[in-house]
């Protein structure tokens, strides 16, 4: 067990301390005794920018193995012992991660690290053909339900292959292709296991309501003599031009609702004053419903029944961002795309308005202190800044850095990113040119503001439980 | 302990399974509530560290009465009220709330409107203001009224093409009588939305929108904050004439068992729906039926996934839930039994088989204690995690108000499911869902799926195509 550093300045009374098993295993801890939960994150520094050739989706299918059992939890008793102790559960993987989470009643938490801790340690000793052969059904029948049965639903999938070349760890999304996922065997999900899932590759954070000193002894405990090991190959490089170099674009004729516009622009890496600029330049532009391309194509053009911006940050890659706007009836997409390059210009000419600056700030403020409410939401961030980053604190000056971001600095990304040659652009063409309106269904078509960015980033175990 | 092979070769210490620790005492939140000058009642509720304060409104305006022909004027009127105020232009309003890192949403559904307003604690007093404005003083111009049912219309291809919406309405539809109000789309028909214009969303505040029938829930960390004077200064200055009292008609629904495919050509799942109604809140029985259906169809390790997932791979995840439509002490009320999830294509008769052979052993043999107390234990302990963030305290709050209950309802919930027993459990589920009085209503290729559906023997099937 390592030293525990001093805590840094807090921001909004949260503290965290770091720790280091003898096998490498990071552990971040934070005490908040508001409410009776606590929650255990685990990071394992892998995603689908690890998977090579011919096995795309890899990263993810494995995720969802880690449900199926180890040595002393049996079939789907992960699921059954934290239900069962008044937990919720799940496991995501994204390009450059794979995190599995519990949020447990504080009393329950060593139950929550014995299970993290059997897995992490005798995964292999349970995993077998049957659960393969079931969940890769399972991971086809979620990209079915998630992307390929859905109206736009491969749009980020293929925007994503336009903006990272063929080769680049970046290519291809978390969920993968259905060959690949057919191809994957299970000697693939044990090589996979060997090499990536060592306790020196992955941060553990456990934050809510619980007694430090306690809490150590049990991740010692349980973690303590999973040997670590460094049979791990780095990522293939993810570094790439600034830009694009020149606007890529593809017309798809779709049995879609109606016509659309989606772009993804490459923007600076995440972890960089740049990439917080970023997100306000975009936040600006499209985040909101005083967001530029809002009022000038929702309002005042009446052209798109929904226009937005989202951001997906990226360490190891330029970051991206997304511009999804659904046409109104009748609008042609060169009158939209002449509108919404009028926007990017005008803007990286003349920057935010300080009024501007204000509102996208408040906003990413808002949403920073959404992600904090939870002790689950910050033992992610934590673990997200300890993996990506190298250091857990920096989770907890992250609005600060927003803060800190002046209105020149976002005209300069605006000006050196926003642009047509620094884009790929899928434009929709309707199948069915003759689509009279039909009838209304039950709930209203999500805006894609914010949300833009995260609809295909990152995959689930499960679907969230109901009730 | 036991040692076990890893992947590496070497070894780590098995450790028996922890037992749970001391639980500490936790409690849903007990509101204060009162009443102010103007007739509007205030739930509140202090929750010390949730910086993002939840505000809810209740507006008792029902889609009931909506005038005849006119469906979709609650949800324009709601939309309205964020598009201008006597203080504010619709652009200056939306600025001003983003300014205050506020967001506003409006929700019209069948038992009333909804106004849910979250902003950061520092900004609660500018939020409220905002929020009294839109309520007491929306400007409803002309334009913005056009644009919202332009925006509308618009929206609705959209909804067509997504097959659980597609297949929400459709339920809707078959269950309900014609002349019935939720029978219809909760957001109304392209024909009733191109009827709407300023006068009708006049008329329908007019009639329906007054603080004497309303009740607004805050909930967060109000330290320092002080409410009353905030409250006075705002919402406390709307004004309007005396509580009225809306007649309400039951819901009925006819279940008799029966089959619509809805026909989507091409689709590779066929989303499933099946559904009727039953006990609402104010039923006895609700504690059960809420244990018996998560033993159905709650999570992954419920009756449903454990063979449509985890044993056969043919969907993603299938879910049983009870939905409250509308619940009133007179018995008026009902909820939504409902069973959805979307499975390949190519296995939907398999599927469906499948699933009426889970329903049919549940009517035969019943839940097994250790279900009952693995449910129990999950539904109950989930409390505090659940419950972390002001929002959802404050829509548990104000579904309390809508649905007349009192406010420690949910309090009494948790002691009540403890108390229900396997028996009551496996009753009220298989009450819920009779494998002969279901409505099954299946989006997807119909040419693929209509025969071995037809086989099943669970009903007559109808096929439907377009709206």
């Amino acid at each position: 067990m390592g030293h525990t550093a001093t805590p840094p300045p807090s921001t909004g009374g949260l503290t965290a301390t770091e720790h280091r098993l003898a096998n490498g295993l990071r552990v971040v801890l934070s005490e908040d005794h508001l409410t009776p939960v606590a929650a255990v994150c685990l990071w394992y520094d892998v995603g689908s920018r690890h998977e090579v050739p011919g096995r795309t989706g890899l990263a993810h299918l494995f995720e969802h193995l880690m449900f199926q059992g180890s040595a002393q939890v049996p079939g789907n008793a992960h699921f059954e012992l934290v239900q069962g102790a008044g937990g919720s559960l799940n496991g995501t993987t994204s390009f450059e991660r794979t995190n599995y989470f519990e949020t447990m009643p504080a009393h329950e938490l060593e139950l929550a690290l014995w299970l993290e801790a059997d897995r992490m340690g005798s995964l292999l000793t349970a995993l077998d053909e049957e659960s393969l052969e079931n969940q890769r059904d399972v991971v086809k029948n979620e990209r079915r339900q998630r992307y390929d049965n859905v109206p736009y639903g491969t749009a980020f999938e293929k925007l994503t292959a336009m903006v990272y070349p063929e080769g680049h760890p970046y290519h291809h999304t978390p969920i993968g292709s259905m060959a690949d996922l057919d191809a994957a065997s299970l000697e693939d999900a044990r090589q996979f296991f060997r090499t990536y899932y060592a306790p020196n590759n992955a941060v553990l954070s456990i934050v809510g309501d619980i007694d430090p000193e306690r809490t150590l002894a049990w991740v010692e405990k349980y973690f303590g003599s999973i040997p670590g090991h460094d049979g791990k190959q780095p990522p293939r490089d993810g570094s790439l031009p600034d830009s694009i170099g020149g606007e890529r674009r593809a017309v798809l004729e779709e049995d879609v609702p109606a016509r659309a516009v989606m772009a993804a622009y490459r923007l600076p890496h995440d972890g960089t004053r740049e990439c917080e600029a970023a997100d306000l330049a975009l936040t600006a532009l499209g985040g909101g419903e005083s967001s530029r391309l809002h009022n000038r194509l929702v309002r005042r053009d009446r052209s798109a029944v929904a226009a937005g911006f989202g951001l997906l940050r990226l360490a190891g890659a330029p970051s991206l961002g997304w511009l999804d706007v659904k046409a109104s009836a009748d609008v042609e997409i060169a009158d939209i795309e002449a509108a919404v390059d009028d926007e990017l210009a005008r803007f990286a000419a003349e920057g935010p308005s300080a009024e501007e600056m204000e509102r996208a700030q408040a906003q990413l403020e808002r949403e920073w202190l959404d992600r904090l409410a939870t002790v689950g939401g910050r033992a992610d961030e934590l673990c997200r800044y300890a993996v990506l980053f190298g250091d857990p604190q920096l989770a907890l000056t992250a609005v600060e850095r927003v803060l800190d971001i002046t209105a020149a600095e976002v005209r300069a990304v605006a000006a050196a990113t926003l642009l047509p040659e620094n884009r790929a652009v899928l434009a929709y063409e309707p199948t069915d040119s003759a689509d009279e309106h039909g009838d209304s269904a039950e709930a209203a078509v999500t805006a894609p503001a914010g949300s833009a960015g995260s609809t295909a980033q990152e995959e689930n175990a499960a679907e969230e439980a109901g009730q | 302990m036991n040692d076990v092979a890893t992947p590496t070769g070497t070894s780590m210490d098995l450790h028996p399974r922890p037992a749970g620790g001391t639980p500490t005492p936790w409690a849903f939140p007990a509101p204060e509530r009162g009443t102010l000058d103007n007739g509007l009642t205030v739930l509140r509720c202090h929750r010390p560290g949730q910086q993002v304060v939840a505000v809810d409104v209740n507006l008792l305006a029902p889609l009931d009465a909506e005038p005849e022909g006119l469906d979709g004027v609650a949800t324009i009127m709601a939309r309205a009220l964020a598009e201008g105020t006597d203080k504010h232009s619709a652009e200056e309003f939306a600025a001003e709330l983003e300014r205050c890192g506020a967001t506003l949403d409006t929700y019209a559904d069948h038992p009333g409107l909804r106004v849910s307003l979250e902003v950061p604690a520092s900004r609660l007093s500018k939020g409220l203001g905002l929020l009294a404005d839109a309520l007491r003083a929306p400007a409803f111009p002309d334009g913005e009224i056009e644009r919202l049912v332009s925006n509308r219309l618009d929206e609705i291809p959209h909804e067509q093409a997504n097959p659980a919406r597609r297949a929400a309405k459709e339920l809707s539809r078959e269950l309900f009588p014609a002349h019935a109000r939720i029978s219809r789309p909760r957001l109304g028909t392209a024909e009733t939305v191109a009827r709407i214009d300023t006068d009708a969303v006049r008329s329908f505040y007019a009639a329906h929108i007054r603080p004497a029938t309303s009740t607004v829930v805050v909930v967060g960390d109000l330290t320092g904050v002080d409410l009353d004077s905030s409250l006075a200064d705002t919402l406390g200055v709307w004004s309007g004439s005396a509580a009225e009292a809306q007649p309400v008609k039951p819901i009925t629904a006819d279940d008799t068992g029966r089959v619509v495919i809805v026909d989507r050509p091409g689709s590779v799942q066929t989303q499933l729906l099946l559904g009727r109604i039953g006990a609402d809140r104010h039923d006895r029985i609700w504690p059960a039926q809420v244990l018996g259906t998560y033993c159905l169809g709650g999570t992954l390790t419920s009756r449903l996934d454990r063979v449509l997932r985890e044993e056969k791979g043919y969907t993603y995840g299938v879910r049983a839930f009870g939905q409250v439509m509308r619940s009133a002490p007179d018995g008026s009320g009902a909820a939504l039994l409902a069973i959805s999830g979307s499975v390949a294509t190519e296995v939907t008769g398999p599927a469906l088989a499948d699933l009426w052979q889970v329903l049919r052993t549940l009517a035969a043999e019943g839940l097994t204690d250790d279900e009952r107390d693995v449910a129990v234990q999950n539904l109950v302990g989930v409390a505090p995690l659940k419950y972390e963030t002001a929002a959802a305290v404050a829509d548990t709050l104000a579904d309390q108000v809508e649905q007349e209950l009192p406010d420690d309802f949910q309090a009494q919930m948790y002691a009540r499911l403890a108390e229900t027993g396997t028996v009551e459990a496996t009753a009220a589920v298989v009450n819920a869902f009779p494998a002969d009085r279901l409505v099954t209503i299946l989006v997807g290729d119909a040419e693929q799926i209509a025969e071995p559906v037809r086989q099943l023997g669970i009903g007559e099937v109808k096929i439907v195509t377009g709206s």
